[in-house]
């Protein structure tokens, strides 16, 4: 609430202060385009200003006179920025790994908050911390890996890289990025890695990432989900079928539903091998969507079936989701996940990352992991990124004045 | 749904038959992968027309009016989309991963791979981000890594694109062991940048140039600084060579255009051969002179992104964004796809690359032309808005494909069976080939 009312303040402070001026409240207003801000529930056509790198204002009809400049975005969808839960963002100092640079692929997908999903461990966090998260423009969060090395190492199977205590400590010494711990490609036969990074979020009050790696016998879903879990915690390549979450009978594992009921979180992780369509289909005629989606970028996954965000949220469109559900489940849903309730909204008061999207109706063809193709006639495109109130990507530019017109002289306005 | 069952009735027969049998099938076929119905533009052989092209073993193996599809192992439907060679972009920063901040050898780079295949590009010549004293770094991190086709134009400041520091020490410009180095890897070195020099001396050009001589590769030149010492005119018309490379022709920084008119040592340079490609950039690029430019006769030579960190997300954004702004300035389309195949293999003296005559390498890169409302910026961020998008749908290198936006190569999921597994066939698929590495847990 108090920053609501700060901001409420300042706004009201500027207002008077400029009016001998042109009463110019606001540094950007998004007009006319169509709000979609699930925490909100707002769902119409409604008007977005920012100030000072905040949401200063969402209601109708703001006049483009209160501000510095107004984008007109009538005909498209104004989003909070899209959080992509599951991405691979670690590049390596030295050559190798599969990591893929994050302001390559965010703000042309809408993309403002990626988390990277383990492919730094306690051992590793510092260097991707200094070197990568630090510079980028994109807002980095990470689910720190259980294994001490981190991901693709070598390491993931050797039980002393386990190390629950390091894991916590590295956490709770990083609480701005770090936000749960991930858990991936272990090949068992026991629960050690799974028991480590429940453990570590037991120790630090976090959430925990599943890849579930090679499943047995005993190491399967069910008891994944019914013992070894916690409420909150998230199974990520939901759609992937590597580990029963369909049944040869074509029905889904029931474990799924339990899981949910639960408390569960279903993740996408599409990824280069992680998302099927005989899987999907299936699961959408028995009404079981996913929580949220995710990319898992990785220099294997984005030239492939994956491509980007807004490719996946256009795959779940053509199996039958609304917009509205696809937004909230790259929104509000991912921010609730990883317990960051100040992103994914477009609350007053809220850092100003925003996505304007374009839904184009046509003829598409989407692939999954085995190279499968299934048409579709919506997809999603990202025209406008805007990180903490600044134009990130402007794909016609919109937010831009035309050349006849522009002051070349002075050259003072630059993005 | 015909080109499906074609496809998928061979692979049944191959899971269900002996090898023999499978060999004959083989035998029978005798392309790759077929794209039939596509539009050609092939600028080497003045190809504009309808035409099926036909890949085998990597290599173009038949372009006619139709070539049989029986005698392919994959078909491809391309009616009502542009084919062409794949793309080749003679102005990037893809020397990433040392970690240092700043620097074009560095954060300023970026990886290839991400911004290729899907805007068609096949082939990028990095435009100087390492010298001879870590060119071998640069390669081992990052070009003998990377999927797509890296070649290199050498700096001649020893150190590279590491920043001002760096590239303004003349002590590090030296033509002899930059030229051994770039004879040393000519399978990669293509040529002898220089950029970015701020001083009033010639240094830099000339030894770029001595270097380019030692090692018959030409030179590409940004000219840095504007300064009355070492004039753009002087440069073009005296300094270098035919076949040297004049890059960020229209950024207007160094009197390209003089009171609205294009400078006329840049007609003289051009009757002379020296090469004037675009180089876009995050600071390369103004509408303010590249529209008068076009109007007053002077297109690009070659087009190319300049491709880094600062301009990925500002006005340039891809190849295919900056090739659509040319189509929207009035240049045709077969002129913009010969700026960015043909006309650029060329200049880097790599003519297997770029065309589509029988036997060249099979990069291939299959187009959409999109109609509609769009906006393009400039460096300043002002806006031409246009009718015409080029929109990459396919990208084969080496014969197989590497990208495929709507999956035109892709059976549809119905027609297969139960658990399918990866699809493609590694004679032409890159992407999802048989067989994959598959968790093990899946029985």
């Amino acid at each position: 609430m108090t920053p609501r009312v700060t901001i409420r303040l300042t706004t009201a402070l500027l207002a008077l202060g400029a009016l001998s001026a042109q009463a110019q409240t606001y540094d950007v207003l998004l007009k006319g385009g169509h709000v979609i801000d699930p925490k909100n529930g707002i769902d119409r056509v409604m008007d977005v200003a920012i100030t000072g790198g905040k949401i200063a204002r969402v209601a109708s009809g703001i006049n483009s006179n209160e501000a510095k400049k107004t984008v007109d975005v009538a005909g498209l969808y104004v989003t909070p920025g899209l959080i992509d839960i599951h991405a691979h963002v670690y590049l390596w100092k030295e050559a190798g790994g599969e990591g893929a640079q994050a302001d390559a692929h965010s703000f042309r997908s809408g993309v403002t908050t990626m988390v990277d999903a383990g492919s730094s461990g306690a051992k590793s966090f510092p260097d991707f911390r200094d070197r990568i998260i630090k510079h980028s423009k994109t807002r980095i969060l990470a689910f720190l890996n259980i294994v001490g090395a981190g991901m693709g190492t070598g390491h993931e199977d050797e039980p002393a890289e386990l190390d629950a205590q390091a894991a916590a400590k590295t956490a709770k010494e990083n609480p701005d990025i770090i936000v749960g711990f991930k858990t991936a490609h272990y090949a068992g036969p026991g629960w050690e890695s799974v028991e480590g990074a429940v453990k570590a979020g037991d120790l630090t009050g976090l959430p925990v990432m599943v890849d579930f790696g090679r499943i047995n016998a005993t190491r399967n879903i069910n008891a994944l989900f019914l013992d070894k879990l916690r409420p909150g915690d998230i199974f990520t390549h939901c759609y992937s079928g590597h580990r029963e979450e369909l049944l040869s009978t074509g029905k889904m594992n029931p474990a799924m539903e339990a899981g949910r009921k639960r408390g569960i979180i279903f993740d996408i992780g599409h990824g280069a091998g992680s998302f099927y369509w005989y899987v999907a289909v299936p699961a959408y005629a028995e009404h079981f969507y996913p929580d949220s989606i995710s990319t898992d970028l990785h220099i294997n996954s984005m030239n492939a079936g994956m491509k980007d965000m807004t490719n996946i949220m256009s795959k779940l469109m053509n199996l039958g989701s609304s917009l509205q559900d696809v937004v909230r489940m790259s929104t509000s849903n991912p921010a609730k996940e990883i317990r960051r309730p100040q992103l994914g909204n477009l609350d007053v008061g809220a850092d100003a990352d925003v996505a304007v999207l374009r839904l184009d109706r046509g003829n598409y063809g989407f692939v999954d992991s085995a190279g499968a193709k299934k048409s579709g006639n919506q997809l999603l495109v990202c025209e406008l990124t805007l990180r903490a109130g600044k134009v990130v990507w402007d794909l016609n530019g919109r937010a831009s004045q035309d050349w006849k017109t522009f002051p070349y002289q002075k050259e003072t306005w630059k993005k | 749904m015909e080109k499906i069952n074609r496809l998928f009735l061979p692979t049944l027969i191959l899971f269900g038959s002996g090898c023999l049998f499978a060999q004959q099938q083989q035998q029978q076929q005798q392309y790759d992968l077929l794209l039939q119905n596509g539009h050609v533009i092939d600028a080497k052989n003045n190809l504009d027309a309808v035409r099926d092209v036909a890949i085998r073993d990597g290599k173009i193996a038949a372009v006619a009016q139709r070539i049989d599809p029986a005698q392919a192992l994959k078909v491809v439907d391309v009616k009502g989309l542009y084919v062409t060679p794949g793309l080749i972009d003679i102005h990037v920063h893809v020397y990433a991963g040392t970690g240092e901040p700043r620097s074009y050898a560095g954060d300023n780079s970026l990886y290839p791979d991400g911004y290729t295949f899907r805007v068609g590009v096949t082939t990028v010549a990095d435009a100087g981000c390492a010298g001879w004293r870590n060119f071998e770094d640069f390669k081992q991190k990052v070009i003998d890594r990377s999927k797509t086709r890296i070649l290199a134009f050498i700096n001649i400041v020893g150190n590279g694109m590491r920043g001002g520091k760096f590239e303004n020490d003349q002590t590090d410009m030296q033509a002899k062991p930059t030229a051994e180095m770039a004879m040393k890897y000519k399978d990669t070195i293509i040529g002898v940048k220089t950029a970015h020099y701020a001083g009033p001396e010639w240094t830099p050009v000339e030894q770029a140039v001595e270097a380019g001589t030692i090692a018959h590769i030409p030179v590409m030149v940004d000219f840095g600084s504007n300064r009355k010492e070492r004039p753009m005119a002087e440069l073009v018309t005296k300094k270098l060579r035919p076949g040297d490379i004049y890059t960020h022709c229209y950024s207007g920084l160094r009197d390209e255009l003089v009171d609205g008119k294009v400078n006329p040592a840049m007609f003289e340079a051009r009757k002379r051969g020296v090469i004037f490609d675009v180089g876009h950039g995050g600071g390369s690029f103004a509408w303010r002179i590249a529209v008068p430019a076009l109007k007053q006769g002077f297109p690009p030579d070659s087009i190319s992104t300049d491709i880094h960190t600062g301009s990925m997300n500002a006005g340039m954004k891809d190849m295919l964004n900056v090739m659509s702004k040319f189509l929207v300035m009035g240049l045709p389309l077969k002129d913009v796809i010969a700026d960015s195949t043909w006309h650029p293999a060329r200049e880097i003296q790599r003519e297997e690359l770029g065309n589509l005559s029988i036997g060249a390498i099979a990069d291939v890169t299959v187009l959409r032309m999109e109609r509609g409302e769009f906006g393009y910026t400039d460096m300043y961020g002002a806006r031409l808005k246009g009718n015409q998008k080029l929109v990459a749908e396919l990208t084969l290198k080496d014969g197989k494909v590497v990208y495929d936006l709507n999956g035109i190569t892709r059976p549809d999921w119905t027609t297969l069976p139960p658990g399918y597994l990866q699809q493609g066939d590694a004679k032409w698929d890159a992407v999802t080939p048989v067989p994959v590495r598959r968790p093990a847990a899946k029985q």
